[in-house]
């Protein structure tokens, strides 16, 4: 019975799999975009060049190399006859260029790239540059120095250092980081390679040696992957015996926008104080209270103190794994009553998890919501005071039963409401086909006649429930945002772009930010922007890996266009009377075929998000939208909505490129041809030529043969050319999200 | 002792006395089997709509059933002898479970007499039964001598009853003791210690005998810890002369298969046989125990138990996470008991805290209680989900008692499919016996818990209940698994079934190692150290003319045949060939394999028997000889594939220029760590000599005739028990 249904699961499983990779092959997910995916090497030192060699997707014509902190600078690498090599980039890092974590990202033909992590450090730089994947072939490195690499597909890296005996070394790999997709395992062996230290959770090796000489670094992917994707940054310093180990810098979860809150110090005024384990060894203190302790030693709870008013509010909020610590921190409040024997303990207040904003998907295969989660295990928490007196806190980690981490550190903040909000975007995905989550990697690179939508959370903080809008400044020319606002007390908006059809070629940073007021007072929050590390187009087959993004560049590619373009008959604001229906006539600009022929559409938008999904004819140049208020319920107020659904289209992939390589085909075949003729010329001349004439007229055929055979090889080069291209701009099945563009309403009272 | 025993034989009585329902009906038709699990108290019924509680431990409702139900058709009191309860057990009705109680039986009579008197209930009124005892507790019996035993019970108004025609009787090894049903054992010709278990109406008792062999034990080794001490004391004791100390070559290879899981090397054979330090035995276990070989080794012995399964591509993850927590805090010689606490009470996420894994191979509490008691405390509670333990003092309120340590369990789902993470939910731990309905809170086993705060996980007092040095289980445990890893047979058998009525053999020696252990703080190696120090652990695997028939008492070493990951490993090493592993770095060894994954495709490793992860239990992998197994090793394609390897060992011996015996002793010392024999090398120098011809007669050219031959002579080799034993 259990090996019937498992076949049964398996089967299913299998067909699935059939489905998604036959319409995998059949169908397209998204437009092409351009993506950043590796450098080499991953970083450099402070005040020097690095030759750097990249990989992507769709990163023809790629014209400048760009960095988020302006210590760093690109210019293409220059082969000898001062023409830039494909790929190849030369990286300054300014004297003055600040050591971490920065991102670059490329200018191509369709627009700015999505991101890639680059390495500022103070060490000397080392690059793999042979195969080191056995003992024989092991790589020595330098004492505080830093090694780029590529993880081999099922193999182990293999590396040797001298150590001093008594010296104390720290390795570190540097991978998930810094986006690789490398899932660590570092090894400390002996000269034979016998294993003496192992870390497998990204971790640091903390190694004293016990003898002089030749030690092994070891370095493989926990599952022996490799491949370009799987690259990493092996650092070995030396340190003293009484420092502190390093910490090495990472990218930020996604959950981390929400912390800190604004204003708060960068230090906590307070420390724990071990021991305050349990109701005998409390730490008092009183509130407001900024304090950081740590979950540490395993199964650690902290015990404070503290007296309270009845009818006082409290907010309680805990950080630390948005502090990117693995930890699960929870809180419980109690009243002490009475003494001694008499003492009475009433629970008053239990704080765990901070709500996801929005429900981010599940790991299921079909896509139930952005994988993105804005919640977090960690607390923000409102605490009532329901008596007055001794109240005991006492926090502790979920996940701490076991574990012996100092560095699982946390942060709580008790304090008097202080209302307030962060926010966070990612590029708006739908289902499009089971699996993928390719779209969920998406730079800002528009097309002529796109709207885009970022999906937008909220984290609310101590209370605050008002609008939040969506603002964007500093955008190209001839795209245009606007925001579907977060409205009072939700935590979800859309903001949408939208590019003109003739808007130029262009690339801009551009601000966006949340805003709202509390008390008359403008509240202006900056917006954090998520994106995946990587395209995926089988979240079962890897698991995605979500991450903020610093800077949010936009830029418009200039040499193609969206697909269809539905819009509003006008650009104005239409009003209806609540109660009543409104009609908006829209306008299809269509730029493509399609395959089928209706769009469904759904309605985005607060007030109008119950509006009943309709079809539009995508044969067909207007359609209109009806929005009944009245079934609706929307009461009179100004709102912004979109239209939205999915359709495939006949997607060709830069078919100018066909074109210029046909023109090329065409010139190097007239020069073929003409040398052809001129080869038949001299042979005929050569034939007749007088004696004397004849060694020379002999050398000009076999001149002339010579540049022939150049000159087929050219035509022949250029035909495959036009073919590639050709072949990449065959009109293929691609689905994408369509959005109008935005529609102003005003519903008036009656 | 002022109570009398009262004479067994009730119908005997000049006047039937009053016969108890609960202390006599019942007794007869659990030692008539009528209650047994595969008869009516079978799940689910019972047979044929006639369902009796599993041994009759719940005599109300067998009265119930047999008085009651059905409008009391099985009993009829106006004519007693018609009832069906007798009819059908003694065959004068058509009964599926054929004749069970004769009708001129003692048994018969008590049931005839127990319906004449009315068939009455006395579960509130009759004395209770308090123990039961059997007389002689202990003694030694000679081979093929018997024994007859008797069985006492004692009740709680003070009055005892020979109760030995309605007791069972069990013996713990077959093959060394058998019992009748009316408690004569009777010895065979194995020596050791056997054990005969009583029952009666879920009360246990052991008789524990010694058969001595009685032979002169005369030239005992060396003593060189409390281990010999011990082992030698009781081969003294019943009789039997151990085997000498074993030759260095054995010695070397056997430490090396049994630490490493790995043949010595050829240069490792060779700088240990000319080592003349007198030390050099303890040298090569240091080393043995400092290498990562060690780590993969017992990681690959305990990730097979902890069901590290590969049920789904998107396992790999966890599974590798989850076998290399293993192997590294073997490697770095974590204490057991802080594994098995990193274990039990895992929470967070699979990269961030591997042991989490477990979690998601063993999703219920029960699962987790019945794994964790039979795993780390050789108790097998499966029994006691449902009713009383039939051979142990377990009961249903200890069972859920254990499993209400996991019931603060949460969840929570994990970006990765089929992955939780796993958190301390807050509350009172409780769990519910299911047939009382009764809350229990977290106990173990008998043991009181203190109560547990709705914050505290309660996994950590479990864990902090098992590392107590006044734990009776979790060392002993351990110990007995690790004593039978080195010696093929655990001080108990098996080694995950510790109970009162399955005593060890040498129960001295398995306290030893306990307190050894428990005073080390639960130091693994130093265990192992121990016990592979001692001459006990040394001694030859060849008998003597008194110790061939020793099977228990570790008078010389059991050979073991190589198990499946270990012999493969041996095969690549001898013939040069490496096995290729999906996903994983050439040169990946068998013994290192993270799951049960890499079974599918490799034959060798299914036909040797290596587990598919699936339970606790070590039995699971399957260290018996087959057929398939002889024909494997013989025929197969991928034997032959590795014996003609290009650059393998018997391709380049074959185009060697050195002489031939040289690489003869190479092949001998890589397969067995020793010098060949000159006999054994005569014969493979002839053999290399002898010119090789085609089908047609032909001679076949020297290379490839060399060739062939360094190939037969390793097929020779792998197809010696000495090659594929660990002796």
């Amino acid at each position: 019975m259990k090996i019937a249904s498992h076949g049964i699961r398996n089967l299913a499983i299998v067909s699935a799999l059939l489905l998604s990779s036959l319409s995998a092959s059949a169908q397209t997910v998204c437009l092409p975009l351009p993506r950043l995916l590796t450098t080499m090497p991953m970083g450099g030192k402070v005040g020097s060049e690095v030759d750097i060699v990249i990989t992507g997707e769709n990163l023809e014509d790629a014209s400048e190399l760009i960095f988020t902190h302006p210590g760093l600078t690109a210019k293409p690498r220059l082969d000898a006859n001062g023409k830039p090599e494909a790929n190849k980039w030369i990286v300054t890092i300014a004297a003055d260029c600040p050591p971490g974590i920065h991102e670059a990202r490329l200018m191509t033909r369709l627009g700015v790239t999505s991101s890639r992590v680059f390495c500022v450090d103070t060490l000397q730089e080392l690059v793999q540059t042979t195969p080191n994947t056995t003992l024989p072939t092991a790589m020595p490195v330098a004492v505080n120095s830093i090694c780029n690499a590529v993880m081999t597909n099922r193999a182990v890296d293999h590396y040797t250092f001298d150590a001093v005996k008594g010296q104390r070394y720290i390795v570190n790999v540097a991978s998930r980081g810094i986006d690789s997709k490398l899932e660590a395992v570092l090894i400390i062996g002996d000269a034979a390679g016998r294993d003496l230290m192992v870390e497998r959770r990204g971790g640091t090796l903390d190694f004293t040696a016990k003898e002089d000489g030749k030690h092994t670094i070891k370095v493989h992917e926990l599952t022996f992957k490799g491949g370009p994707a799987y690259y990493y940054r092996l650092s070995l310093q030396n340190i003293p015996a009484d420092s502190p180990v390093p910490m090495f810098a990472s990218t930020k979860t996604v959950n981390s926008f929400s912390w800190p809150a604004a204003g708060l110090p960068e230090i906590a005024g307070l420390a724990e104080v071990e021991p305050n384990n349990g109701a005998a060894q409390v730490q008092k203190i009183t509130l407001p209270c900024d304090l950081s302790g740590s979950f540490f030693p395993a199964a650690d709870v902290d015990t404070f103190e503290f007296t309270a008013t009845k009818g006082d509010v409290w907010w309680v909020e805990v950080a630390s794994e948005r502090l990117g610590r693995p930890t699960d921190p929870s809180i419980l409040v109690q009243h002490v009553g009475g003494d001694g024997a008499e003492q009475k303990i009433t629970d008053v207040a239990e704080f765990t998890d901070i709500a996801p904003p929005m429900k981010p998907s599940s790991n299921g295969y079909a896509y139930d919501g952005p994988p993105f989660d804005g919640g977090s295990a960690d607390i923000i928490g409102k605490l009532e005071i329901k008596e007055d007196g001794v109240h005991r806190l006492q926090i502790s980690d979920l996940f701490g039963g076991t574990r012996n981490d100092a560095r699982n550190v946390y942060r709580l903040v008790i304090r008097k409401a202080a209302p307030d909000y962060a926010v966070a975007a990612w590029g708006l995905h739908m289902e499009l086909r089971n699996g993928d989550r390719n779209a969920l990697s998406k730079p800002l690179a528009l097309r002529g006649g796109l709207t885009v939508a970022l999906e937008v959370v909220a984290v609310r903080r101590d209370g605050f429930d008002g609008d939040i809008e969506l603002v964007m400044e500093g955008l190209p020319e001839g795209v245009t945002a606007q925001g579907l606002k977060i409205p009072k007390g939700k935590t979800r908006g859309i903001m949408l772009l939208t590019a003109d059809q003739n808007a130029p070629r262009s690339l801009t940073n551009v601000t966006f930010y949340g805003k709202s007021t509390l008390d008359g007072t403008e509240l202006k929050r900056p917006m954090h922007m998520a994106s995946h590390a990587w395209p995926i187009v089988d979240s079962w087959g890897e698991v995605p890996s979500p991450r903020l993004v610093t800077g949010l560049p936009v830029s418009v590619t200039g040499s193609e266009f969206a697909p269809i373009s539905i819009a509003p008959s006008e650009k104005k604001v239409w009003e209806v009377t609540a109660g009543e229906k409104l009609t908006v006539p829209l306008v299809h600009t269509k730029r493509a075929e399609f395959s089928g022929t209706i769009l469904q559409l759904k309605t985005s938008g607060d007030g109008f998000e119950g509006n009943p999904r309709f079809d539009v004819s995508l044969t067909a140049d207007t359609s209109e939208a009806v929005l009944d208020t009245k079934a609706l319920g929307t009461q009179p107020g100004d709102y912004l909505i979109t239209f939205y659904g999915s359709a495939v289209a006949k997607y060709r992939y830069n078919p100018d490129a066909v074109a210029a390589a046909e023109a090329e085909q065409k010139r190097v075949t007239d020069e073929a041809t003409a040398i052809t003729a001129e080869v038949q010329k001299l042979t005929e001349e050569a034939a007749a030529a007088a004696s004397e004439k004849k060694a020379e007229a002999d050398k000009a055929v076999a001149d002339a043969t010579a540049k022939k055979q150049a000159a087929d090889a050219a035509v022949t080069a250029a035909a495959a050319k036009v073919k590639a291209a050709t072949d990449l701009a065959t009109p293929k099945d691609t689905v994408d999200i369509i959005l109008s563009e935005p529609i102003a309403i005003r519903v008036k009272a009656p | 002792m002022t109570a009398a025993v009262l004479p067994g034989s009730i119908h005997a009585q000049e006047s039937s006395p009053a016969v108890s329902f609960v202390n006599d009906v019942v007794p007869v038709l659990t030692k008539a089997g009528c209650n047994a699990g595969v008869c009516h108290a079978k799940a689910g019924g019972g047979q044929k709509g006639f369902h009796l509680s599993l041994l009759g431990f719940e005599a109300e409702e067998d009265y119930e059933h047999i008085v009651k139900e059905n409008r009391g058709r099985r009993l009829f009191l106006s004519a007693p002898e018609n009832s069906l309860l007798l009819t059908k057990a003694s065959g004068k009705a058509p009964h599926g479970g054929g004749v069970r109680i004769k009708a001129d039986s003692q048994a018969y009579q008590i049931l005839l007499n127990w319906i004449r008197q009315g068939a009455t209930f006395d579960g509130e009124v009759a004395p209770r039964l308090l123990a039961v005892d059997v007389q002689p507790g202990r003694g030694t019996v000679q081979r093929n001598a018997e024994q007859q035993l008797k069985a006492v019970a004692k009740y709680s108004d003070g009055s005892e009853r020979d109760v030995t025609e309605q007791a069972l009787f069990e013996s713990n090894d077959k093959s060394m003791a058998d019992v009748s049903d009316r408690g004569l054992v009777k010895v065979l010709d194995i020596p050791g210690k056997v054990a005969i278990m009583v029952r009666y109406q879920g009360r246990i008792t052991v008789f524990n005998a010694s058969i001595p062999l009685g032979a002169p034990v005369e030239n005992v080794p060396p003593s060189k810890n409390f281990v010999d001490d011990l082992v030698f004391a009781n081969l003294k004791e019943i009789g039997i002369p151990p085997s000498p100390v074993c030759d260095d070559a054995t010695y070397l290879r056997r430490i090396t298969l049994d630490i490493s899981g790995r043949l010595p090397t050829e240069e490792e054979s060779r700088a240990y046989l000319a080592n003349t330090a007198a030390d050099k035995r303890d040298q090569v276990i240091d080393n043995l125990l400092s290498s990562p070989e060690y780590a993969d080794f017992f990681a690959n012995k305990w990730t097979a138990m902890l069901k590290n399964r590969r049920d789904d591509a998107s396992d790999i993850t966890s599974n590798f996470a989850f076998y290399a927590w293993v192997r590294d805090s073997l490697l770095a010689n974590k204490p057991y008991d802080q594994m098995v606490r990193e274990l039990l009470a895992a929470t967070g996420t699979v990269i961030a805290n591997p042991p989490v894994a477990w979690y998601k191979r063993v999703k219920e509490p029960k699962q987790q209680l019945e794994d964790v008691a039979q795993l780390f405390l050789g108790v097998r509670m499966q029994c006691a989900q449902c009713h009383h333990h039939p051979f142990e003092r377990w009961s249903q309120d200890d069972y859920y008692s254990l499993s209400a340590f996991f019931t603060q369990v949460g969840r929570k789902p994990s970006a990765t499919r089929g992955e939780d993470l796993i958190f301390h939910k807050r509350g009172v731990a409780v769990a519910t016996n299911i047939k009382t309905g009764a809350s229990l809170k977290p106990g173990a086993l008998g043991d009181a818990i203190p109560a547990i705060a709705p914050d505290e996980d309660p996994r950590l007092k479990l864990a902090d209940w098992m590392s107590s040095p006044q734990n009776p289980f979790f060392a002993k445990a351990l110990v007995n698994r690790y004593w039978k890893h080195f010696f093929r047979r655990g001080l108990i058998e098996p080694e995950d079934d510790i109970r009162d009525s399955n005593p060890p053999t040498n129960p001295e020696l398995l306290a030893a190692l306990e307190k050894h252990f428990i005073d080390s703080h639960f130091d693994l190696k130093s265990l192992v150290k121990v016990i592979v120090q001692s001459n006990a652990y040394q001694l030859s695997a060849t008998p003597n003319e008194h110790n061939i028939t020793d099977v228990q008492n570790y008078s010389r070493y059991y050979p073991r045949r190589l198990q499946a990951e270990v012999m493969l490993d041996a095969i690549d090493d001898l013939t040069g060939a490496k096995t290729d592993f999906p996903n994983l770095p050439a040169g990946t060894r068998a013994i290192a394999l993270p799951d049960n994954s890499y079974n599918n495709a490799s034959p060798f490793l299914r036909v040797f028997g290596r587990p598919e992860n699936e339970s606790v239990c070590e039995c699971e992998r399957i260290q018996s000889s087959s057929l398939a197994q002889s024909l494997h090793l013989m025929n197969a394609a991928d034997i032959k594939g590795k014996l003609a390897t290009g650059s393998g060992r018997a391709d380049r011996l074959s185009k060697s220029d050195k002489p031939p015996e040289e690489r003869i002793r190479e092949l001998y010392m890589v397969a067995f760590s020793r010098e060949p024999k000159a006999e054994e090398l005569k014969v493979a120098v002839d053999y290399l000599a002898e010119p090789l011809l085609d089908s047609a007669g032909n001679p076949v050219d020297a290379q490839r005739a060399g060739q062939e031959k360094f190939q037969d002579l390793i097929w020779a080799l792998i197809n010696t028990k000495e090659f594929l034993f660990n002796h």
